[in-house]
């Protein structure tokens, strides 16, 4: 298989142009949806102090800005579906924006996890979802690049915002500080502003046979003239009246795809990942603690992270390149499977690690294999359910991982309280993630087949409807359907190419 | 002194002296009971040592030799209240650059202060060894001065009992050159903050100071006025100044209703047995007015490249609209030609039909 039959927008992506520039916003995006709860820590010092509360209570803080970015994912798509991409990241980063501000007049804990967690991280979930979304919209032939770019986004955000926010806190205290990051999550909206909606605009072909069609149909008011009339120009004249037919079931589904809950590649893909999410942020909390038991000093076990920070900014645009490239994209999957047991590799043989060295060769190989995943997260969801219904699966995936999300840390922490060992920790996150990555390997094997088995199916269908439509126009029978499909068939000729995408797509939408 | 080679003699006189002078230590230990019995022994080990600093090296009275013998099965058993170290400094000849080493001392103890200065073929044979306190001359028993094949060393034991006997203690070697090693003792240094911290008007703040290994008999707080230092007084302004002691080694003073008054240093002392030692913490007071600036500047930016953005798409796309319509304009023309030429062509086929 080529390229995957997912052209199902209904028009061709651009792939280039002002793409380019929405593939910016969405960095930023994606960049303060990611890096903003973890630069955050800084503040906890000086909070605990302030409002008198031990180290895991305000920890609460940043794991309910996480749960709430992530368990938001629906409410974000439902609003995506309905009003468009541009609208919910400005409106997420004016919420983001209030948090933060608000969170600077706070006087109790419970007051912060409000306004920072809650408001703040809904806030974060508006920004997320749409910029991924939007990316789909706007790419096809080039999606993994783009992909990885925006999601690059993360670890220079990530980069940026740790000193920031140090800075802040030296010159201003928290308070001054969390009302200066409420200004610059505002920069949100700016990367809103360049979300520009693209969609349904037809191609301009399309437009003139409908222009025209509405004009013959005004200059010849007699029904010879319906047959000259494209049927596709009159199924989308009359296209008002089949929407309300639809039932409410239906008229939810296009919120929310819940139908996704069927699709073989999304069940495939989110049994996969809630999995490997169990695994997958535990081991950069426990890096530097972990760095420091070994007796490193903490400057060198901060700068540990830092060099993950840097081979993950770098490995995610080379990743979405090769993922671009002719050899891999329509193999994507593997090559997801495969990152997520590399990542997983690594984890297992870090409790071999036990000098200063060894740790920085795990950080090089360990933000490699972060980078590798995050690029295709998103990317590889994308190639299985199509940019059409993204929009829903990104928000059902969202709210199935966020559970595992929140709780690998403190799993990880319970092992390592228990044991009095790091290794443990580590053996259970590489031994989740390769045995996500070997399960995801397996099952998109055989999704891979079938795939090629329906699609086989469907071209032989194809063929057989296509020689039945020959046998009848040879025939001498004298019925009308007879002669108005005699009569449909030339004039339908010039348009079957255009329609052959939406064939694709009624297609495309009966395998599943 | 001058310089003499070690023999059996004078190293168990050492050693005996040492171990009276360990009797003595017992007067100084936590433990009323042994004190009790020591005490009239230790008058006459006094004396019985002033017997020996007199008389010089060549000490024999039968009399302290008895009380020793008694003493040691005493200070046996109580030696360990006190701790015992030794801090040396090695010098690399004449040459060197003088050398400082820092002795941080928690409680009473006895140390011993070893300098030991490595001796080139071009160094004359004799070495004048002085040891100073604080730049004076000491005078003392307690050190001991040894020459062998490659260095001279000298060592001074000290039993350190209240805070005058802290301060600078220098070894000096002086021969055609002179050269000298510094052993600072101090209490525990105190941790502040390097940085200010910072806080708002009206707002709340906790200044922490720490003591990291060592725990300190009492905590007081200085806050400076001008400059002097004036004591924070918490139990005369209970709703401005809160100290916390949960933990001893930890001191929390917590300044409420803060005014621009507080923008000042704060000092938090820490009271040990053998001195006292202080850390700084310096509080900033803003106002609230300070980050509206950089906030006001920052949402302006925002506002200004929303605006930039949407115009530009409104430019490009009225630019498009125009394209458009110039191409529409051909097209239709180009599709009107076509129709009527469609017509007939349609017409023929209905008939062939």
């Amino acid at each position: 298989m080529s390229l995957p039959a997912n052209t199902d927008l209904g028009y061709t992506p651009p792939d280039g142009g002002w793409g380019w520039a929405v593939v910016f916003g969405a960095s930023i995006s994606v960049g303060f949806a990611y890096a903003f709860p973890k630069a955050f820590t800084v503040y906890f010092k000086e909070l605990r102090m302030d409002f008198n509360v031990s180290y895991s209570q305000i920890a609460w803080v940043t794991s309910i800005m996480c749960a709430t970015t992530y368990g938001g994912g629906p409410i974000s798509s439902i609003l995506v579906n309905r009003f468009g991409s541009r609208p919910v990241v400005i409106f997420g980063g004016l919420l983001c924006g209030i948090g933060m501000i608000s969170a600077a007049f706070c006087t109790s804990i419970l007051q912060l996890y409000i306004c920072v967690g809650v408001i703040s991280g809904f806030g974060l979930a508006l920004n997320l979802q749409p910029s991924v979304i939007i990316i789909g919209k706007y790419f096809l032939k080039r999606r993994p690049i783009a992909n990885g770019l925006a999601m690059a986004g993360s670890p220079v955000m990530l980069s940026t915002l740790a000193p920031l926010n140090q800075f802040l806190f030296d010159n201003f205290g928290w308070r001054g500080s969390f009302f200066i990051l409420g200004a610059i999550l505002l920069n949100c909206c700016v990367a809103g502003a360049l979300f520009r909606p693209i969609g349904m605009a037809a191609d301009p072909v399309q437009k003139q046979t409908i222009k025209q069609a509405e004009k013959t149909v005004k200059e010849q008011p007699n029904n010879s003239s319906i047959e000259m009339v494209p049927p596709k120009t009159v199924s989308l004249l009359s296209g008002t009246e089949d929407e309300e037919d639809k039932d409410c079931c239906e008229k939810f589904n296009k919120y929310l795809d819940f139908s996704l809950f069927k699709h073989r590649g999304f069940l495939i893909y989110l049994i996969g990942n809630v999995l490997m999410f169990l695994g997958f942020f535990a081991p950069i909390v426990f890096l530097a603690p972990y760095a420091k038991h070994l007796g490193i000093d903490e400057y060198s076990a901060a700068f540990l992270l830092s060099i993950l920070a840097i081979v993950d900014m770098i490995a995610r645009p080379i990743t979405g390149i090769i993922a671009n490239s002719k050899w891999v994209r329509p193999k994507i999957q593997y090559f997801f499977s495969f990152s997520i047991a590399f990542n997983g590799a690594c984890h297992l043989l870090c409790p071999l690690a036990t000098g200063y060295t060894g740790l920085v060769i795990y950080s090089v190989f360990f933000g490699l294999g972060f980078g590798m995943v995050c690029a295709m997260l998103f990317e590889t969801l994308m190639d299985l359910v199509g940019a059409a219904r993204f929009t829903s699966a990104v928000g059902l995936v969202t709210i199935a991982e966020c559970c595992t999300i929140l709780l690998g840390p403190p799993i990880g922490g319970t092992l390592i309280d228990t044991f009095g060992d790091y290794k443990y920790m580590f053996i259970k996150c590489g031994a989740v993630m390769v045995l996500a990555g070997t399960f995801l390997f397996i099952m998109n094997y055989y999704n891979y087949r079938m795939l090629a088995k329906e699609e086989r199916e469907r071209k032989a269908t194809e063929e057989t409807m296509k020689d039945n439509k020959h046998i009848r126009t040879e025939t001498e029978d004298g019925n009308i359907w007879a002669k108005e499909k005699m009569q449909d068939g030339p004039e339908v000729e010039p348009l079957t190419d255009e329609k052959e995408g939406l064939k694709k797509e009624v297609n495309g939408k009966s395998e599943v | 002194m001058r310089g003499s080679g070690s023999g059996s003699g004078p190293g168990s006189m050492r050693l005996r002296l040492l171990l009276s002078l360990a009797a003595l230590w017992l007067s100084d230990a936590n433990e009323p009971g042994t004190a009790m019995t020591t005490r009239d022994i230790n008058q006459q080990t006094r004396e019985s040592i002033s017997d020996y600093t007199v008389k010089g090296h060549d000490l024999s009275t039968p009399g302290s030799h008895l009380s020793t013998q008694d003493f040691n099965q005493q200070t046996e058993e109580n030696i360990s209240n006190l701790t015992s170290a030794m801090y040396s400094i090695s010098i690399d000849g004449f040459s060197s650059a003088p050398v400082e080493e820092n002795v941080t001392l928690y409680s009473p103890a006895n140390i011993t202060l070893l300098c030991s200065l490595t001796r080139t073929s071009t160094d004359s044979a004799t070495v004048e060894v002085t040891w100073k306190k604080d730049n004076e001359r000491v005078e003392s028993s307690n050190v001991t001065i040894n020459e062998i094949q490659n260095a001279w060393s000298t060592q001074y034991t000290l039993k350190i009992r209240d805070r005058n006997q802290m301060g600078n203690y220098a070894c000096v070697f002086k021969s055609d050159q002179e050269v000298k090693a510094t052993f600072h003792l101090q209490v525990p240094q105190i941790e502040g903050k390097d940085h200010h911290v910072v806080s708002y008007v009206g707002d709340s703040v906790v200044l922490v100071c720490k003591s990291l290994k060592y725990i300190p008999i009492n905590w007081i707080w200085y806050m400076s006025n001008g400059s002097d230092q004036v004591a924070v007084n918490d139990s005369l302004m209970p709703d401005k100044y809160i100290v916390d002691e949960k933990y001893a080694n930890i001191t929390k003073l917590k300044i409420l209703k803060i005014s621009e008054k507080d923008d000042r240093s704060y000092w938090c002392q820490a009271v040990f047995k053998l001195g006292e030692s202080k850390g700084k913490v310096s509080l900033k007071v803003l106002t609230y007015m300070t980050p509206l600036k950089p906030f006001l500047a920052i949402a302006a930016e925002v506002i200004i490249l929303v605006a930039i953005i949407f115009l530009y798409e409104m430019y490009s796309k009225k630019k498009q609209m125009h394209a458009e319509d110039e191409k529409e304009f051909e097209q239709i023309e180009q599709l009107k030609s076509e129709d009527s030429n469609g017509v007939e062509n349609s017409t023929t086929r209905h008939r062939k039909v």
